[in-house]
């Protein structure tokens, strides 16, 4: 099979793309706005590669069955909104002591609480901070285009099974139901090896395996949280990605991540239109995130905006990485609404003040 | 009974409009939840309670749009969790009255576990469950009551799961008031609502509902009057199990297993039938009929399974504290502070 180009639903994208990289099993629950996923592959995969399709009785079941197939080595990925991925958060923090490489995929909507099945980002914290306990981290994608919806599924499993750890694609509802082109890649084989570390039962020539996250003993756990340090390190001096997009030039750049960072690059063009030299910085991975990289823009710039579907999340990373260099503004919209790129345009005026907003007069 | 209010006669006459909170109900056309919405306003009258003493607590699905409907307390939880957190509301407040409007999806599937702990208390909690076997609001994946081989949005090649049944599911963990009723039978909806209210303890009532958006018709040959007599055997304290056109079938029981006689026969007669008796404490004949819907050509049972009474969770966890504070007191805060565990630093 060749490469194809195809216009696609962004979660209809995903889910080929968890087909085409050989993924051998996906366990999800129905929640809106990413049900089709589950509905994609329940057509799709059976027929296409054996890749087993499970509709579990909760989230709570989803990420275990992914504990099960993935600690048995297998490519194995769930997928929910909001707050079915609430629910998935005591075994996100098992399957990372444990491990254990696996794909997440979390089509964000408004929160807190039931919320709206609106498009929101307002789970950064939960992603990128440790959405369950302990000291564990968890490598977050944030596509911004349905093309990147496929590429970070064939990224993630790769940095999955890389580093065994679990990763998470952070989308949102907007990206999940909207149609794109996409350049889908060929078909990958399924997964024949096993893996050494696999709980998959002892043969003659191997040792067997236990899955276990637990230590009574307080210096093995440290010694185990250690080596889980050592890999968040690696990760984090490997794998940062990012996009800064007109920033060279750049005497204000707007900081934004997935379809908010496509909204803000209009912002930025209308901003140039009035003879405001705007630059748009994406971190593509949330964790890590690209501390230093953004450190390096705030040397030659002004200020910040950061733009957000929450409360004001990134922003504190967006903080930490400036490092009081350069004032980090801040815009928001919450509860499902997203901001267009005239309403950044004219929060970045307002919040910066800037001198040329006189010229081109009050904004709308 | 201090702790129950469900004895006390309402001083005020209420109709159906005072439990109508006037609000736009948005369901989509045609859905069996009108229905059911309409006779619970009716038989909240009956309900032996004060509107303000009511909370219809819900979790998350089409049903779970309720409590906005009823001009009652209300509670629009967590997705399966509205048992849970009913338990919650009724332990805290054990003189209201507390409803559970639930679904298949949100009760049996991710609520399963709350479900059959609330059923194995014996919590004074009211949980109506309607049951359309289909998930409506995420738009038509398989539910836990879908039937076997069913062709969902999920299930494209037709489910492999085996479905749960409600009634067995309720008696088996220990609720003891478990019904079904219908939404297009709404004055039988009515009877059973009404006996439900007066029951202290878990009462489950599984309503047939019809989705006629992801699932029209799954029970129209229970529901429709040219199939309804042959498919649809009423349930009655002390009655013998009848069912038919003109009554002319009945269930026996051979040893343990039910066979349908024809009672025109010449070889039958009624009193041959199995008589059922709601108030039985051993639920082996309770499992018998519940088992009807998994047989084919076997009625399905409609009305009161099983009605009898044991403590409850509620209603002994009070007795149990006014036990303590009669034995031993009401405390004091030097009482507590200087009770065991505790010692002078010196």
């Amino acid at each position: 099979m060749k490469k194809e180009l195809r216009l696609m639903k962004g979660n209809e994208a995903l889910a080929e793309a968890a087909i085409l990289y050989g993924c051998d099993a996906y366990f999800g629950y129905p929640i809106t706005p990413q049900s089709e996923i589950l509905e994609y592959l329940s057509n799709e995969a059976a027929k296409r590669t054996g890749m087993v399709i499970l509709q579990a009785e909760s989230e709570i079941a989803s990420i275990n069955m992914v504990y099960g197939a993935a600690g048995t080595g297998k490519r194995v990925m769930t997928s929910s909104s909001s707050p079915g991925m609430s629910l998935m958060q005591e075994g996100i923090s098992y399957i990372a002591c444990g491990e254990i490489p696996c794909v997440l995929v979390n089509v964000q909507r408004g929160g807190p609480g039931l919320g709206t099945i609106q498009p929101g980002q307002a789970d950064y914290f939960q992603s990128v901070k440790g959405g369950g306990h302990g000291d564990y981290k968890l490598v977050t994608y944030a596509p911004s285009t349905v093309q990147e919806m496929v590429d970070f599924v064939f990224d993630g499993f790769d940095l999955a099974f890389k580093y065994r750890t679990p990763v998470m694609i952070l989308t949102d509802g907007a990206l999940g139901q909207m149609m794109e082109k996409v350049l889908l890649p060929e078909q990958r084989p399924r997964k024949t090896e096993y893996e050494p570390w696999g709980s998959t039962g002892k043969t003659p020539d191997r040792e067997r395996n236990i899955i276990y996250t637990l230590s009574l003993q307080p210096d093995v756990m440290e010694k185990w949280n250690e080596r889980l340090q050592k890999k968040y390190r690696s990760i984090e001096a490997n794998e940062i990605r990012f996009e800064a997009i007109d920033c060279e030039d750049a005497d204000y750049v707007l900081v934004a991540y997935g379809l908010v960072a496509r909204i803000c690059q209009k912002a930025a063009h209308i901003a140039r239109d009035h003879g405001i030299k705007v630059g748009v910085f994406r971190p593509i991975t949330l964790y890590p995130f690209p501390y230093e990289q953004l450190n390096k823009v705030a040397d030659n710039v002004k200020a910040f905006m950061t733009v957000e579907m929450n409360a004001g999340q990134m922003l504190e990373d967006v903080k930490l990485a400036v490092n009081g260099k350069k004032s980090v503004e801040f815009y928001g919209r919450m509860g499902g609404m997203i901001p267009s790129p005239e309403d950044i345009f004219a929060k970045l005026e307002e919040k910066l003040n800037h001198p040329v907003s006189k010229l081109v007069g009050e904004l709308a | 009974m201090a702790n129950n209010i469900n004895t006390v006669e309402t001083e005020v006459k209420y109709t159906a409009k005072d439990f109508s909170s006037g609000i736009d109900v948005k369901w989509c056309p045609g859905c069996g939840d009108y229905s059911i919405l309409a006779q619970v306003q009716r038989s909240s009258p009956d309900f032996g309670a004060k509107k303000e003493d009511i909370v219809w607590v819900s979790g998350i699905g089409c049903s779970s749009r309720f409590p906005y409907y009823m001009n009652t307390y209300g509670f629009h939880g967590i997705h399966g969790r509205a048992a849970a957190i009913a338990t919650g509301v009724k332990l805290a407040n054990p003189k209201l009255q507390v409803w559970v409007a639930t679904g298949d999806g949100d009760m049996l599937s991710i609520g399963g576990n709350h479900f059959i702990h609330a059923c194995r208390k014996n919590i004074d909690l009211k949980i109506v469950m309607f049951n359309n076997r289909i998930y409506g609001l995420t738009k038509g994946q398989y539910s836990p009551t879908s039937e076997k081989g069913k062709v969902t949005k999920s299930s494209p090649y037709g489910t492999v799961d085996w479905p749960f049944n409600a009634i067995k599911l309720a008696t088996g963990s220990g609720a003891t008031f478990v019904a079904r009723s219908m939404d297009r039978d709404p004055k039988h909806l009515q009877e059973i609502l009404s006996r439900a209210a007066k029951h202290k303890g878990v009462t489950f009532i599984e309503v047939l509902q019809n989705c006629p958006i992801f699932n029209d018709g799954a029970f129209f040959n229970l529901t429709e009057k040219e199939t309804r007599a042959d498919n649809v055997v009423y349930l009655e304290h002390a009655k013998p199990l009848v069912f038919g056109e003109k009554q002319n079938k009945g269930i026996k029981l051979d040893g343990l297993n039910p066979i349908i006689i024809d009672l025109e026969d010449g070889k039958h007669s009624v009193n041959d039938c199995l008589v059922h008796d709601e108030t039985d404490d051993n639920p082996t004949r309770i499992f018998l009929m519940a088992r009807f819907t998994d047989i084919p050509g076997y009625p399905t049972p409609v009305g009161v399974f099983r009605n009898y009474s044991k403590q409850t969770y509620d209603g002994d966890y009070v007795q149990q504290i006014e036990g303590l504070k009669q034995k031993m007191g009401v405390g004091t805060y030097d009482a507590l502070m200087f009770s065991e565990n505790t010692w002078e630093v010196k």
